[in-house]
């Protein structure tokens, strides 16, 4: 997901010309990636990630990667909800 | 110990009444999510249960410096990670300290936390888990890494929300929480190949 111009608003084909395989700032892109999936990047990063986000392969992958941990962690590690005994106990505790 | 919060000044607003109306309105809603975090954070059902309860018995002793309106879970969660710090993280099995310098040094530098972690870890190994794995990977994680992402991706706090609750700055959110994740990968890519899964 590097800088370049916007001007190519080209055809599909054009696609596979640029996709790069290798990113050379992918520490930047990775952090910037993290904004966009915690719904915490800026307006600038947010444009960058539009014009960019298909043109490179590691960055993509990366998203996809993230976005799937997230996601995981999010849905699939398991909720402990408070045990009943436990509210009862702060409660008794409150009213002494 | 005392409970470092917003020193409010103190209200002589809240008539014992109004204390436990807030208290019950405000705090106890949060009482799942607290109970998770205090699971997460100390593994333990037992410890966890101690840490909820002195949680929430400061929280009630402190009552007059939380506003009314304001995010009371963060503010929660908050006294939880501060307790958890002072009084349960020495006394549990943990070695974090050492592991935790050990982990800060090594990601601190920007070569070791950066260029080495492209992508060597497939989407589908990672969708192929169950839950427990992924909470194992998430468990041995040093306490402060596996802290940002229990805040940011189980709970969905903000960045400045977590800033608040660990009373560190929101630039320091974001690079603790790149390191986290960097060494979550690492644990879900062992686990992956350790599983056979191409990772």
């Amino acid at each position: 997901m590097n800088v370049s111009s916007n001007t190519s608003e080209a055809a599909g084909d054009k696609q596979e010309q640029t996709l790069k395989h290798y990113c050379e700032h992918h520490a930047e892109c990775m952090k910037m990636i993290q904004a966009i999936l915690d719904g915490e990047a800026n307006e600038a990063e947010k444009e960058h990630f539009r014009q960019n986000m298909d043109k490179c392969m590691p960055c993509i992958q990366t998203y996809h990667l993230e976005k799937c941990i997230k996601e995981t962690l999010h849905s699939k590690v398991e909720r402990r909800p408070c045990p009943e005994k436990l509210v009862a106990a702060i409660k008794a505790q409150l009213s002494n | 110990m005392s409970v470092t919060m917003s020193e409010a000044p103190m209200k002589e607003g809240y008539t014992d009444e109004q204390k436990y109306q807030v208290f019950n309105r405000e705090f106890m809603p949060h009482i799942d999510s607290m109970y998770n975090f205090a699971f997460r954070l100390t593994t333990d059902e037992d410890d966890a249960n101690d840490l909820v309860q002195d949680t929430y018995l400061k929280a009630f002793r402190f009552i007059s410096s939380f506003e009314q309106g304001t995010n009371a879970k963060a503010w929660l969660f908050r006294i939880l990670k501060n307790s958890f710090i002072n009084d349960y993280r020495k006394k549990s099995k943990e070695p974090s300290k050492v592991d935790y310098q050990e982990v800060e040094t090594t990601y601190n530098s920007e070569d070791a936390a950066d260029t080495t972690h492209t992508v060597d870890l497939r989407a589908d190994a990672v969708q192929d888990m169950i839950g427990d794995e992924v909470a194992n990977a998430l468990n041995a994680l040093p306490v402060d890494f596996r802290t940002v992402i229990i805040l940011c991706d189980i709970e969905g706090f903000t960045y400045e929300e977590m800033a608040k609750i660990l009373d560190i700055p929101i630039g320091t959110v974001r690079s603790r929480l790149h390191r986290a994740r960097n060494l979550l990968k690492e644990k879900l890519k062992n686990y992956a190949s350790s599983m056979g899964y191409d990772a």
